[in-house]
C-alpha cells in the first residue's frame, strides 16, 4: 500500500492501514447485505439494502472543469448514491445512499482507534445551478465488536434536509427502541442500534432515534461555488475501545468535542464477528439526484501495545 | 500487478421501461467486460443493450457494442475513456416494451 504522507494526517502510533486510492481500491467495496437466504436472497427484507449506488475509483472528471484529480495524484474513492431519496422522516429510499466498507480486525492490545481521511462531497452536475442542498448527509462509522458488545461509533454531517441547509454534525448515540421498532416493524436479524445509518426512526429535522447533535456542531464545510469544484478536507474520528466511547472529531479546521463518556448504542454481540473493525463511509441524497462522497485517502491508526 | 475490480453495478434491479445502468467511472482501466444476467425472464423477452461511453458521466454516446440476450451474456470493451454504462430496453416478440430485472457486473482491469 504505497502512501503519500501529507501534513493533513495525525495518526496514532500504530498504522493499521494507509490507503491511497491512486493504488487501487485497497479493499474498499460496496456495503451489501448477507446473501444467505434461499436463492441467494438477502438476509432480511425490512428495507431495500441491495440497490445502494456503486463505489468506484474516480478521477473527479467534470464537463466544464475537466479532471480535478485527487489531493495527491489522480484517483480517489467515489461513493455514489442513485437518483432517489425519501422524505427525511421516512426510511431511506432504495438507492438513496452509497456506502463503502473495508473489513479488518482489531489487533491485540489496541486501546484507541483513529480513522482519518481527506474527503470531498458533490452533487452530480446534471442541471444548471448549484446543487449543494440536494445532498442530505455524509458520514463515517466503525463497526466494532468485542467480547460483550457490538457497537458502531460514528458521525454524520447533515448538510441539507428537504432542500434547506442544516450544516450540522451529529453522532450516533444510544437508542431505547426495541429491535422491532429499530427495523421499522420487522423483528428479524437486526439488534437495536446496529446499522444506524439506515435503521431507527427518522425525524423531519434530519435526526434519528440514535443520533445526538453536537452542541457546537454547526460547520460550513467547503462545498465550493459550483458542482464541479471540490476541496479536499481533513476528517479524523478517534474512539476509545476500552470505554467504548468517543474521544474527538476533527473536520477541516474545527475540533468537535463529545460529552464525556458519550458512546453509541451497545448492542449484544453477534455470532462470528468478534473483533471486527470495519470502517464505513457513506453519502445520502436529499432529492432525485445522484450525490457522491470522494475519499482521496484513508488512514486507520491505533494506540496500545501487548501487555 | 495490474489493478482489478469487479463492481456489481446493478443487482436484481427492475427496469420498467428504459434501461440505463449507473454511470461508472473507470478511466484507470484498460479493458472492461459487462456481464449481464436477466432474472426470471418472461418467455420470449429479449434484452437489447448498447454500450455507451461519456466524457463526464452525463452526456452519452453509443460505443458500438450491442448486447442481445434473453438470459445472460457478456460484452468486452476497450478504449473507452472515463465512463461506461449500458442503455437500452427489453422487448417482447411483438415489439412491445417489457419490464426486466437484471444484474450487471462490470469487470475492470488496468
Amino acid at each position: 500500500m504505497p502512501f503519500s504522507p501529507t501534513g493533513y494526517f495525525d495518526p496514532l502510533p500504530r498504522i493499521l492501514v494507509a490507503d491511497d486510492f491512486d493504488h487501487g481500491m485497497n479493499g474498499w467495496l460496496d456495503l451489501r447485505p448477507n446473501f444467505v437466504a434461499p436463492g441467494f436472497r438477502e438476509h432480511s427484507d425490512d428495507i431495500d439494502l441491495i440497490h445502494w449506488g456503486p463505489t468506484m475509483l474516480s478521477s473527479a472528471t467534470f464537463a466544464f472543469g475537466g479532471t480535478h484529480g485527487s489531493a495527491n495524484g489522480t484517483y480517489s474513492l467515489k461513493i455514489s448514491s442513485r437518483a432517489a431519496a425519501a422524505p427525511p422522516d421516512q426510511p431511506p429510499a432504495p438507492g438513496s445512499m452509497g456506502l463503502a466498507i473495508k473489513r479488518l480486525a482489531v489487533p491485540p492490545g489496541v486501546r484507541r482507534l483513529r480513522v482519518e481521511a481527506l474527503v470531498a462531497y458533490k452533487v452530480e452536475q446534471d442541471r444548471p445551478g448549484l446543487g449543494v442542498n440536494d445532498l442530505r448527509a455524509f458520514g463515517m462509522f466503525v463497526d466494532l465488536q468485542d467480547g460483550e458488545h457490538r457497537y458502531m461509533p460514528g458521525v454524520r454531517y447533515v448538510n441539507a434536509v428537504e432542500g434547506s441547509p442544516v450544516r450540522r454534525w451529529q453522532y450516533y448515540s444510544p437508542t431505547t427502541a426495541t429491535d422491532e421498532e429499530w427495523s421499522y416493524g420487522a423483528d428479524g436479524w437486526h439488534k437495536a442500534g446496529i446499522d444506524p445509518q439506515w435503521f431507527g426512526e427518522r425525524a423531519a429535522d434530519g435526526s434519528t432515534v440514535a443520533t445526538t447533535w453536537f452542541d457546537d456542531g454547526e460547520q460550513h464545510l467547503i462545498y465550493n461555488e459550483s458542482d464541479d469544484k471540490l476541496n479536499w478536507t481533513p476528517f479524523s474520528l478517534t474512539v476509545d475501545l476500552t470505554r467504548r466511547c468517543y474521544e474527538e472529531l476533527r473536520v477541516g479546521g474545527k475540533v468537535l468535542r463529545f460529552p464525556d463518556g458519550a458512546h453509541p448504542t451497545l448492542a449484544p454481540a453477534y455470532d462470528d464477528i468478534q473483533g471486527l473493525l470495519n470502517p464505513v463511509f457513506f453519502v445520502e441524497a436529499d432529492t432525485d439526484r445522484r450525490v457522491s462522497l470522494f475519499l482521496d485517502s484513508v488512514l486507520v491508526s491505533a494506540e496500545g501495545e501487548l501487555a | 500487478m495490474k489493478t482489478f475490480y469487479s463492481s456489481v453495478v446493478e443487482l436484481r434491479q427492475e427496469f420498467v421501461t428504459d434501461i440505463e445502468t449507473h454511470p461508472y467511472e473507470c478511466g484507470w482501466a484498460d479493458e472492461a467486460i459487462f456481464f449481464v444476467e436477466v432474472h426470471a425472464p418472461e418467455p420470449g423477452v429479449r434484452l437489447g443493450l448498447r454500450v455507451q461511453l461519456s466524457p463526464d458521466g452525463i452526456r452519452w454516446h453509443d460505443e458500438g457494442t450491442v448486447i442481445d440476450t434473453g438470459t445472460s451474456t457478456f460484452a468486452r470493451v476497450t478504449h473507452f475513456g472515463g465512463f461506461l454504462r449500458l442503455a437500452g430496453a427489453a422487448h417482447r416478440p411483438d415489439g412491445t416494451a417489457a419490464p426486466a430485472t437484471i444484474s450487471v457486473r462490470l469487470a475492470l482491469k488496468g
